[in-house]
């Protein structure tokens, strides 16, 4: 596995799931430090077997048996919806009209949720393992699809990209059962600015290829992809700021 | 479960639409793209991966100049 390989994949796939494993655990710890460990690690342990199962399946069919060019186009689009997605958020988020991502605010609520649902003693927690299930699946989803993304360039690129998210997982997990809080020290609303800017950057790029276009200079059009998309951003929050005076900064739903 | 699978199928659909307009208007341009590296010349095609991204940053913009007047509406109110 060459260092260009390691960059393309493995970075990106490293910052974006370490966000998303963040989100998880914060949600398992809550159902761990309020109702038990037992359930909620069950409930972990069988999303991880779900998500195993659907990287296996999709990721590993994708690079062997769909043509290269096909992929790309198919991978690229899915990216390049994925980052936008990602992107309009952050860029709503620092222009201050939709509310910061607060680990410490979702913590409290699940706490206070979990703990007005009750704990019975001699029944195995169904609720802790529900809850701890399902976080980890939709959290975990995400990690899926950016491995299958970010790794679908073949299969030194996939496994570079598995490597990027199980390191992320890995340091991720340590730290929470280390600090046993969640992380709310990581910087989660820059990583999700930075992933939205990585994801939308590799989308137009591959979903250019697929559809027959071409960039000069090949992949070293990236980080020029990249410094374009941070201009934009950059302008985009500009422009929101002055669209919007100080007093109607509010958490819009609608937006 | 029914609420797990319905949480499954919001959240996956969710990826990748959070606002319609804006896939719709990246769909949009990726069209525009294929059709320009189809119909044109070598020398435009080894090009028109910019005509893309120009194009998605246009949508982007508007979709996000748009969420900004819904939010002063909203604001107003």
């Amino acid at each position: 596995m060459d260092l260009t390989t390691l960059a393309i994949a493995a970075t990106p796939s490293f910052i974006a799931s370490a966000v998303e494993f963040v989100e998880a655990t914060t949600i398992v710890l809550a159902v761990g430090l309020t109702r038990g460990w037992r359930a909620p690690l069950v409930g972990t342990f069988l999303a991880g077997l779900t998500l195993a199962a659907i990287v296996a399946v999709f990721g590993v069919a994708l690079v062997t048996i769909v043509p290269r060019n096909v992929l790309l186009g198919l991978v690229g689009t899915l990216l390049l919806l994925f980052g936008l997605r990602w992107l309009r958020k952050a860029v709503l988020r620092f222009a201050g009209i939709v509310a910061l991502h607060d680990e410490d605010e979702i913590y409290r609520r699940e706490v206070a949720e979990l703990r007005s649902q009750g704990l019975s003693r001699t029944e195995w927690d169904w609720i802790g393992t529900v809850v701890a299930y399902k976080a980890v699946l939709l959290e975990g989803i995400e990690v899926a699809f950016i491995v299958i993304a970010f790794g679908a360039a073949g299969v030194a690129a996939m496994n570079a990209a598995i490597a990027g998210a199980l390191a992320a997982g890995v340091m991720v997990v340590a730290l929470a059962a280390a600090l046993r809080h969640p992380l709310t020290a990581v910087p989660e609303n820059w990583m999700k600015f930075g992933v939205g800017v990585m994801l939308s950057s590799f989308g137009v790029f591959w979903s250019a290829e697929g559809v027959g276009a071409e960039w000069p200079g090949d992949a070293a059009a990236i980080p020029l992809i990249i410094a374009v998309y941070l201009v934009v951003s950059w302008l985009a929050v500009r422009m929101l700021r002055g669209l919007l005076p100080q007093g109607a900064r509010v958490a819009a739903r609608n937006v | 479960m029914s609420d797990v699978l319905r949480s499954v199928w919001e959240n996956t659909y969710g990826l990748l639409v959070d606002d319609g307009q804006l896939a719709i208007g990246a769909i949009a341009a990726l069209a525009v793209t294929w059709l320009i590296a189809r119909a044109s010349s070598e020398q435009v095609r080894d090009n028109a991966g910019w005509v893309l991204l120009a194009l998605v940053i246009v949508v982007v913009l508007a979709n996000l100049y748009r969420a900004g007047r819904s939010a002063l509406r909203h604001a107003d109110r």
